[in-house]
């Protein structure tokens, strides 16, 4: 009897571990995640306007039908990314994601004190290289290092009317995550 | 032979265990760092870095793209002031003021998280539209059938969510979660 209550306790402390184990692994196993869902957009290393969230074509879950939302998957794997974007003069945010969806660094206008954004993203490797030769051109760019190979940057704009849309679609349209240091 | 018996229950308490519970933390919504003030809750751990193993699963499943702590914090409401859920059968007003925020918007989304088909095609409310009282408070009307005022209409469902997001809120920032005032949800009319 005694022994069986060993045995007893041992199945539920094997199920905390196949609980915790499970949980980990979601991430990794998720078909339907938002990076996934991120490939019917188009390629990889640019911006793409996301369509107008509306009931029943909403491109990702549980966005803002107030903003306008542009998003890129990129790859630190062949080198620094550069981020550039302009936005109307309303509020806009900015969100980089790693390829699990964790959010790794998010900043809106009034933080960024200025109405563009410019912004590289590097691998510690990266940076450690980019220190010995820092190049000019990053000297007013927020520099973000970050331990990641790949994820997704998210660009939100406000749209308070209809008439706003036009603009901030046309401004988010010309954002821009492949250009050189 | 009892060697194997035991060996057979163990198993069997480790698998009864382990995966219905990992199922119900991950989709049924994560019970960790949860932040609630009356029918409101929010999980400002979820857009951080160091968002907990619970919220990444719950994201990873649902697709969602959680608001980073640098552009604010999202609330969701699917009950009243009285813990009732929310139906579309009956008529809601919000009353009070919402936390320091730049911007918020409130949303109407169905029970499975996808945003109401709303004849009015109208989405919500945000900050700067909304109607105020003269000492700054607003009520927002949420109901099927047209409504004076702030009108925020929702489809003829059993149960709806509400959804404010609070954008640029010191909230993200280390100011104390433990006063939130949130708007009440207080339930006007139900047949």
């Amino acid at each position: 009897m005694k022994r069986t209550l060993a045995f007893v306790l041992g199945g539920l402390l094997l199920g905390g571990v196949i609980h915790i184990a499970i949980v980990f692994m979601v991430p990794f196993y998720a078909s339907h995640d938002a990076w996934a869902q991120m490939r019917r957009f188009g390629n990889d290393g640019r911006f793409h306007v996301l369509p107008a969230p509306v009931a029943g074509a909403e491109p990702l879950a549980s966005l803002d039908p107030w903003m306008v939302h542009v998003v890129c998957r990129f790859s630190l794997a062949d080198g620094p990314v550069r981020v550039r974007a302009t936005f109307p003069d309303e509020f806009w945010s900015v969100a980089v994601f790693d390829r699990r969806g964790r959010n790794v660094y998010s900043l809106n206008d009034r933080s960024a004190e200025r109405s563009g954004l410019d912004m590289a993203i590097l691998t510690p490797l990266q940076m450690a290289q980019l220190r010995q030769d820092p190049p000019q051109s990053l000297e007013t760019a927020i520099v973000l290092e970050l331990p990641i190979v790949s994820g997704f940057v998210l660009l939100r704009a406000f749209v308070p009317d209809d008439s706003a849309t036009a603009l901030a679609t046309g401004l988010l349209a010309g954002a821009d995550c492949a250009a050189e240091l | 032979m009892r060697l194997l018996i035991d060996i057979a229950i163990a198993i069997a308490i480790a698998i009864l265990v382990g995966i219905p519970t990992a199922w119900l933390a991950v989709e049924r919504g994560n019970l960790f760092g949860a932040v609630t003030a009356g029918s409101w809750t929010a999980w400002p751990g979820a857009g951080s870095p160091e968002a907990d193993p619970y919220s990444l699963a719950m994201l990873a499943r649902t697709g969602e793209v959680p608001l980073g702590a640098g552009e604010g914090l999202s609330f969701t409401a699917d009950t009243d002031a009285d813990g009732m859920p929310l139906s579309g059968r009956c008529t809601y007003r919000l009353t009070g003021q919402t936390p320091a925020a730049r911007l918020w918007t409130l949303t109407a989304y169905d029970a499975g998280g996808r945003l109401m088909v709303s004849p009015a095609r109208r989405p919500g409310f945000h900050s700067r539209e909304i109607l105020r009282d003269p000492d700054g408070g607003f009520v927002v009307t949420v109901a099927a059938g047209v409504q004076p005022g702030n009108w925020l209409p929702v489809g003829l469902v059993d149960r709806f969510r509400l959804v404010l997001r609070l954008y640029d809120t010191p909230l993200t920032t280390g100011s104390s979660l433990a006063e939130l005032v949130m708007p009440r949800i207080g339930r006007a009319d139900c047949p």
